[in-house]
């Protein structure tokens, strides 16, 4: 499909449904053929779903293109953001909005809860829109399975919103990595203090399902809040902030920091799929770990070989536990409060969360003496500052963004493999990532994929 | 005690005990002497029964008593009265008190020995005392609530000469001897890396022996008329009564007890020392999910490192509790229970669960190792010989349990809250024979702790 096809039958759609005089501006876009290469001098049309909070940051970072739609299950929540996009449509039901919208918007943001970030990506992808969507991909593993080959199959630019990926520090992990800095790496320790971090956004409940039904608020559409989700009374221990420790919305510690703090080792290393995974956690409770993540748990991932590279086990600790103090570290130096050490056979490599933040080789004297080999690998404008930047771009040029969901995808899988791993606690899973499967246990079976409510599907 | 030699027998020891045991009005002068005066505990013999008070008598003193019976159950300490009536059933014939302050001293010629089971905080002031004064002791795990008594009970235990041992009552077992005889052999190389773990605070996966991560209540509920709260203080400082302490939570409080490691640690660190022929650490580290000055943590990985002993390679020991565990090693059958609780030793040639090789094929092809050891009459049974003049008690304080003791207790120095953020820093490096940090000073405050006014031994 030609540039100037698509850039003709979009300027007519902009200039509103109305006055589309000429019979191919109804074309559906998808049929089209979809994306192609949008012209760099044009501006995206984007919508937002989920327009608070993360959202209106990856909004406000999109705000070089058309802000032409903006959905939020909550008015109260969004209002920020409606208020500095006076022209947006404001939507609660996502549903409504792309039907309405459809040939109005090329690209969407996707910044809900974990739970609602797969029916609401899908439904976009479906349409052919380029997705930018919030970290971790999904909340099950199916999901994110699903949205990958969706993403592959309709052709969309994706961009998952693990900004680090886009940082410079991450591509220089990777470079050392290549260039054999620290010699083979078997071991990795990644760790957060979330949930229990000790601010607003990095607590999150541990306890029982709550018995009172308080009133659900005026501005909050709750049944729409829930989505896929089976139905339960509204709580302001799950809505706005608080999903993120109550399984049926939120992923936990894990799912929430793992794809900022396990993705540098992951992307550098070329982990791939587990094989094995393990987890302990502290819950003792049945009806408070029926229904949150642990106060603290520990997960042990093991990966296979890769080409020259030996097997590697990665364990994962959260609730402010941490791996024994690294061989390498110099006495006196700090372990941070969220992070990772890859442990090599000539030294290790500690970093921090977001994008191997602060990576150094340790001790530091073995960073100094170290002969930084060349650039490889480009680097992205403005570093975890332009990720949502470089969706944009990618949308406009047809290249990939940093972290698209080829990439993301399986670094969700891998992060959610240990989420549920804490579900069937002290079980060493087997998994068979490409029949997503655990072979050893098939109660794992309902983890992998969940069952949505009735009226949701992907 | 190996070490200490044997009281010599008088006979007007035994005629002063005789007469005591007759009437208090018979005394004759000489009786007035105290006994620790005469230069150690009576000898009893073999076929003499010792005469025993138990301070603490509910619930896990109380089963220590029953397994103390073949010898005279004399006198009964408890605070709490409704424990003193139970035991009071079962041996009628025994005088009661409250404080063991007074018992000691009133008793002091009728008892050889005293049975300690309160709660963690108040044995080293009723251990110490006694054995001040010539007692033989039993002294339930951990043998103290400080590293500083557990060395100080330890040294005047071997000072007095008197006949010690501490409840772990694990350590007579035949497991316990085939796993170092199992290591001694060779049959897993060297020993690198240890992991041990315990569900405590958590009971299994869905319930709780007691809880912590816990701050402290506000509520100050009436104390219960069968017990005296002062008493049951002790050495503590004072704080209003509350039933989140007593009876049996009092585990989960710095003030009181030493948590889950102190709980279990003692227990399952116990046969590690052994089959290693561990000492003091030179590290200790730690991290643990939220603490505060008031309970330890939901859970607790402590690593100590060792170093090389003789022939022996230097050891890095994993604790781990509140559900955590170390990775499940591949040689264990899948299927196989990994359990609540557990010992992995990981060696150059092999590894061990518990007293086991695995996998358990490797254990049918190795069968049994040479014996070395001898062989347990029962743990309580070992004490009770050793105060009649027999060998020492297997977990005597002076030769085993005082040094086992102390570095159980110095995990928890590594957890403190106050010393949270350097430890973010820097392992804790301890001299142990100085029983000292020395890279981190201030942490040694921690190692003993001050007595309540009438508290001090």
């Amino acid at each position: 499909m030609s540039n100037q096809h698509r850039r003709i039958s979009r300027r007519n759609l902009m200039r509103g449904a109305a006055g589309a005089g000429a019979a191919f501006t109804f074309v559906p876009r998808g049929v089209l053929g979809g994306h192609g290469v949008q012209g760099a001098n044009e501006k995206l049309n984007i919508a937002a779903i989920g327009s608070g909070g993360m959202g209106g940051a990856n909004i406000n970072k999109c705000a070089t293109e058309n802000i032409v739609a903006l959905c939020d299950v909550d008015d109260q929540h969004a209002a920020g953001t409606f208020k500095k996009f006076p022209n947006a449509k404001k939507y609660k039901d996502f549903r409504v909005m792309l039907d309405k919208e459809d040939k109005n918007i090329d690209a969407v943001i996707v910044a809900t809860p974990d739970h609602t970030h797969a029916v609401a990506a899908m439904a976009c992808i479906k349409r052919r829109k380029h997705i930018y969507c919030q970290k971790p991909l999904a909340h099950s593993i199916y999901e994110v399975r699903m949205l990958t080959e969706a993403a592959r199959k309709y052709k969309v630019q994706t961009q998952m919103g693990n900004q680090g990926h886009s940082s410079n520090e991450i591509r220089l992990l990777y470079e050392w990595i290549q260039d054999g800095a620290v010699g083979p790496v078997r071991e990795i320790h990644s760790w957060s203090d979330r949930p229990v971090g000790g601010h607003p956004w990095s607590d999150f409940p541990i306890m029982a399902r709550p018995k009172e039904t308080p009133p659900v608020p005026d501005t909050l559409d709750w049944d729409l809040w829930l989505g896929p989700v089976r139905d339960r009374p509204y709580h302001p221990i799950y809505c706005p902030t608080k999903w993120r420790g109550w399984y049926d919305f939120g992923t936990g510690a894990l799912g929430d920091m793992g794809c900022h703090i396990i993705d540098p080792p992951f992307w550098a290393l070329k982990l791939g799929a587990p094989t094995r995974v393990e987890a302990s956690t502290t819950h003792y409770k049945p009806e408070v770990a029926s229904e949150t993540y642990p106060r603290a748990s520990v997960v042990r991932y093991e990966f296979p070989a890769r080409g020259k590279m030996p097997p590697v086990k990665l364990t994962w600790y959260d609730g402010r536990l941490l791996p024994p103090r690294p061989r390498d570290l110099e006495p006196g130096r700090k372990l941070g409060t969220n992070g990772t050490v890859l442990v090599g056979e000539n030294g290790s490599i500690m970093h921090g969360s977001h994008g191997a933040g602060g990576v150094r080789i340790i001790p530091e004297k073995k960073m100094r003496a170290y002969d930084r080999p060349d650039q490889t690998l480009p680097r992205v404008k403005s570093g975890s500052g332009g990720h949502e930047q470089d969706w944009v771009r990618a949308c406009k040029d047809g290249n990939p963004a940093s972290s698209s969901f080829e990439y993301g995808g399986p670094l969700t899988e891998t992060v959610l493999l240990g989420v549920l791993a804490m579900r069937l606690k002290n079980i060493p899973l087997e998994w068979d990532s490409e029949n997503m499967k655990v072979t050893n246990c098939d109660e794992a079976a309902k983890y992998v994929k969940p069952e949505f409510r009735e009226g949701w599907t992907l | 005690m190996r070490d200490n030699k044997k009281p010599k027998q008088t006979k007007r020891s035994k005629l002063t005990r005789r007469d005591f045991m007759g009437a208090a009005a018979a005394a004759t002068a000489f009786t007035v002497v105290p006994r620790h005066v005469l230069g150690g505990p009576r000898q009893v013999a073999p076929s003499e029964k010792l005469n025993i008070a138990g301070i603490g008598v509910g619930g896990r003193g109380g089963g220590d008593l029953r397994e103390l019976e073949s010898e005279n159950i004399a006198v009964l300490c408890d605070v709490d009265s409704n424990r003193l009536r139970g035991a009071s059933k079962r041996y009628p014939k025994a005088k009661t008190y409250k404080d063991f302050r007074r018992m000691l001293e009133k008793e002091n010629r009728n008892i050889d020995a005293v049975m300690v089971a309160t709660p963690d905080h108040c044995h080293f002031p009723a251990s110490m005392m006694a054995v001040k004064m010539g007692k033989h002791v039993y002294c339930e795990k951990p043998l103290t609530h400080s590293v500083y008594e557990a060395r100080t009970l330890a040294e005047a235990a071997r000072k007095a000469g008197v006949a010690t041992q501490m409840g772990n009552q694990g350590q007579a077992g035949e497991g316990r001897r085939l796993m170092s005889e199992t290591v001694w052999d060779g049959a897993i190389g060297q020993v690198h890396e240890a992991h041990i773990w315990t569900d405590r605070p958590m009971r299994g996966i869905n319930g709780l022996y007691w809880p912590q991560g816990e701050e402290r209540p506000e509520d100050e509920p009436p104390v219960p008329e069968t017990l005296d709260w002062d008493l049951w203080l002790g050495p503590a400082p004072y704080r209003p009564y509350h039933p989140s302490y007593h009876p049996f939570k009092w585990r989960g409080w710095w003030d009181f007890g030493t948590g889950a490691l102190g709980d279990i640690g003692c227990h399952q660190m116990d046969p590690v020392f052994r089959a290693l022929k561990l000492g003091h650490p030179t590290t200790v580290e730690a991290c643990c999910t939220i603490v505060n000055d008031e309970t330890y943590p939901v859970a607790s990985r402590i690593t100590y490192e060792f170093p090389a002993r003789g022939g022996l390679d230097p050891v890095t020991l994993h604790w781990y509790d509140g559900g955590m565990k170390p990775p499940r090693p591949k040689e264990l059958e899948e299927g196989r229970a990994w359990g609540t609780g557990g010992t992995l030793l990981v060696g150059d040639k092999g590894k061990m669960f518990g007293d086991r090789l695995i996998p358990e094929s490797r254990q049918k092809a190795y069968g049994k190792p040479p014996q070395k050891l001898e062989r347990s009459p029962g743990h309580h049974k070992e004490w009770i010989l050793a105060c009649k003049g027999g060998k020492p008690a297997g977990s005597n304080f002076p030769d085993h349990a005082g040094l086992l003791a102390q570095v159980v207790l110095l995990g928890n120095l590594a957890i403190r809250p106050a010393l949270k953020e350097k430890l973010t820093r820097v392992k804790l490096h301890w001299d142990g024979d100085a029983m000292k940090v020395t890279n981190l000073p201030e942490a040694n405050q921690y190692l003993r702790r001050e007595y309540r006014q009438g508290w001090t031994v």
